[in-house]
């Protein structure tokens, strides 16, 4: 109860400082929205041919949305780092706060913001004709997604941050998610990619959310597609968490 | 009560530095401690292991009755802490910092507010609390930090060199808090300092730090006292073989205790100085020794620490500030 308040009260004053630097959200929005718009112009008009994808716009949408949220949820570790640089991090283990609530607090609020980004390339998407089969649930599911897959990606730059201390070495921690990005089915379906690269889209957590979310998109509502991007990403979730608290235990003992 | 207390607390970072080496503490309820040293004698080492931040490599140590180590979640609840280097979030406003550090120690959200309108008044920063903390100055952040270990309203507070680097006002007003705080609350005070001065007028207790190791303690009037004499300083022209010289002479007067050279000065701890001055003066004109200035004082800090260690406490040549170096009253001078 006591570590929920504590990081209920942590994630606030994670948002407030979101707030007061809007110049670092406008970077994470600003690229992945640059992507949606370069891919669908380049390859929109001929995805329906190539690999029979007719509304590229749509299936390219989770894709920003995943860019997006892997972006801002760097900014754990990296503000972890700064307040231990600063100091500040040894005033808040000074405090009774059990230890947990100071890695959940900015998790917590990574994955808030990760659903506001999420939400603004979900209007964008919507202006731009992706549509929804799934109804406004979709929406909602996909904002679910998006807000736990940031939690749980967070918590690598978390890990890496409670560990070196080294804000460079935290920023180095969102570079994971391009090979991640890049060995799904971000561009095109996983049927067209060749046996290597089809099996390691396979094993790769971030396939699974993607495709869940496209499911929603192009397809509808499917349970069995929700179940296994939740799946991946508790997953996901089970190894950086353990990683990032055997990282806070690190520093603290 | 004791308020904290520590049995032969040792803290080695590697086997040849030896931060913190046996030392023991008991202190008082109610009282404000000093804990005097020069830098790196091991005062921020301490308060560390103390307020359960750092775990000791040997002895014990409890604060409100309760072991840091193994108690040390309880301790945290006891105590309030601002460390040397204020450490504080740029991005906040002071008063947005003390209501967080309010909801930390799980005051109630109607507790939170007046208590930290009540602190922001005491500090002097009702003016500045709904600016960031980035546009604050030094002296700003040490008040600020200083409210924020007092928001839940501690018992034990430890505060580590607080006013290190701070102008005279500054410091003043630091000292004043203390004082209003150790009175109307009755909370007791472990401060660490590089400053004689502070350590005469605030503690009511006082241990000396050198080396990692406690080398003399009690009331700065004990210490003071336990000289045993007054001093008489003696400056002298010319190089190192006059100065010893003039030593040599000093040390034949009746009534001289000690003698310590430490570069051009000569220190003479002798019994009833006013009578003694003249003579020495005498004596060094005898022997043909050029005296470049001479003064006669009663034992301070600094003589204390000179006595146990051959050395002056000298603050951090990077902290510039009032003439800390001199508490007690220089007397009279020739
Ligand atoms: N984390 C550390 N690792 C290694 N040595 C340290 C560490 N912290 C302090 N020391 C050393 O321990 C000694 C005491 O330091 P400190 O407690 O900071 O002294 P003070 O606060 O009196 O200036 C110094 O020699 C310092 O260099
Ligand atoms: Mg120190």
């Amino acid at each position: 109860m006591q570590v929920l308040r504590s990081a209920y009260f942590l994630m606030l004053r994670g948002l407030r400082e979101s707030a007061r630097q809007p110049a670092v959200e406008l970077t994470n929005i600003f690229i992945p929205m640059f992507f949606f718009a370069v891919t669908v112009g380049a390859i929109g008009n001929i995805a329906a041919g190539a690999f029979g994808v007719d509304n590229f716009v749509g299936f390219q949408m989770p894709v920003a949305i995943l860019q997006a949220v892997a972006g801002t949820a760097g900014m754990a570790g990296i503000a972890t780092t700064v307040d231990i640089e600063r100091g500040y991090f040894d005033k808040l283990l000074l405090t009774p706060a059990p230890r947990l609530s100071l890695v959940l607090g900015r998790l917590a609020a990574d994955s808030v913001r990760a659903m506001l980004l999420t939400g603004l390339v979900l209007i964008a998407g919507s202006f731009a004709g992706a549509g929804m089969e799934a109804g406004p649930f979709g929406f909602v599911a996909i904002l679910v997604l998006a807000g736990l897959f940031g939690l749980v990606y967070s918590a690598i730059g978390m890990a890496i941050a409670l560990r070196t201390g080294s804000p460079q070495a935290a920023q180095a921690g969102f570079l994971i998610f391009f090979p991640l990005l890049f060995l799904s089915p971000a561009f095109a379906p996983k049927e067209v990619f060749a046996g290597w690269l089809e099996f390691l889209a396979t094993i790769n957590p971030v396939t699974y959310v993607l495709q869940g979310m496209r499911h929603l998109i192009l397809e509808g509502w499917s349970w069995r597609a929700l179940a296994e991007a939740t799946g991946s990403i508790l997953g996901l979730g089970v190894l950086t968490l353990s990683l990032a608290l055997a990282a806070l235990r690190y520093r603290t003992s | 009560m004791t308020a904290i207390s520590a049995e032969s607390l040792v803290k080695h970072f590697a086997a040849d530095i030896k931060a913190v080496d046996g030392i023991d503490l008991a202190i008082p309820e109610g009282q404000i401690f000093g804990f005097l040293g020069p830098n790196g004698s091991g005062k921020t080492t301490t308060v560390r292991m103390l307020t359960t931040l750092l775990r000791p490599t040997g002895g014990r140590a409890e604060v409100a009755g309760l072991d840091v180590e193994r108690q040390a979640h309880e301790v945290r609840r006891q105590i309030g802490v601002a460390l040397q280097d204020a450490g504080l979030d740029e991005l906040q406003t002071g008063r947005e910092l003390l209501h967080l550090q309010g909801h930390l120690y799980a005051l109630s959200a109607g507790d939170i507010k007046p208590r930290a309108r009540h602190l922001l008044g005491i500090v002097d920063l009702e003016e500045s609390a709904d600016r960031k903390i980035k546009t604050y100055s030094g002296g700003m952040r040490r008040r600020l930090d200083l409210a924020a270990a007092l928001m839940h309203r501690p018992k034990i507070v430890f505060l580590d060199e607080p006013t290190t680097g701070l102008d005279p006002i500054s410091r003043e007003a630091i000292w004043r808090y203390v004082r209003e705080l150790n009175r109307d609350e009755g909370a007791t005070f472990f401060l660490t300092t590089q400053y004689l001065e502070e350590a005469d007028r605030l503690a009511d207790d006082l241990a000396i730090m050198n080396f990692g190791k406690i080398v003399a303690q009690g009331t700065p009037k004990q210490l003071k006292d336990s000289i045993g004499a007054d001093v008489i300083t003696v400056h002298i022209e010319g190089d190192a073989a006059e100065t010893a010289r003039a030593a040599a002479v000093a040390r034949e007067l009746d009534g001289v205790e000690d003698v310590r050279i430490v570069d051009d000065t000569v220190t003479v701890y002798v019994r009833d100085g006013r009578r003694a001055i003249a003579r020495v003066v005498l004596l060094l004109d005898q022997a043909n020794l050029g005296v470049a200035e001479v003064s006669l004082a009663h034992p301070t800090l600094d003589d204390v620490f000179l006595r146990k260690t051959g050395n002056h406490l000298e603050p951090d040549a990077a902290v510039t500030g009032t003439d800390g170096s001199e508490a007690g009253g220089r007397e009279a001078s020739a």
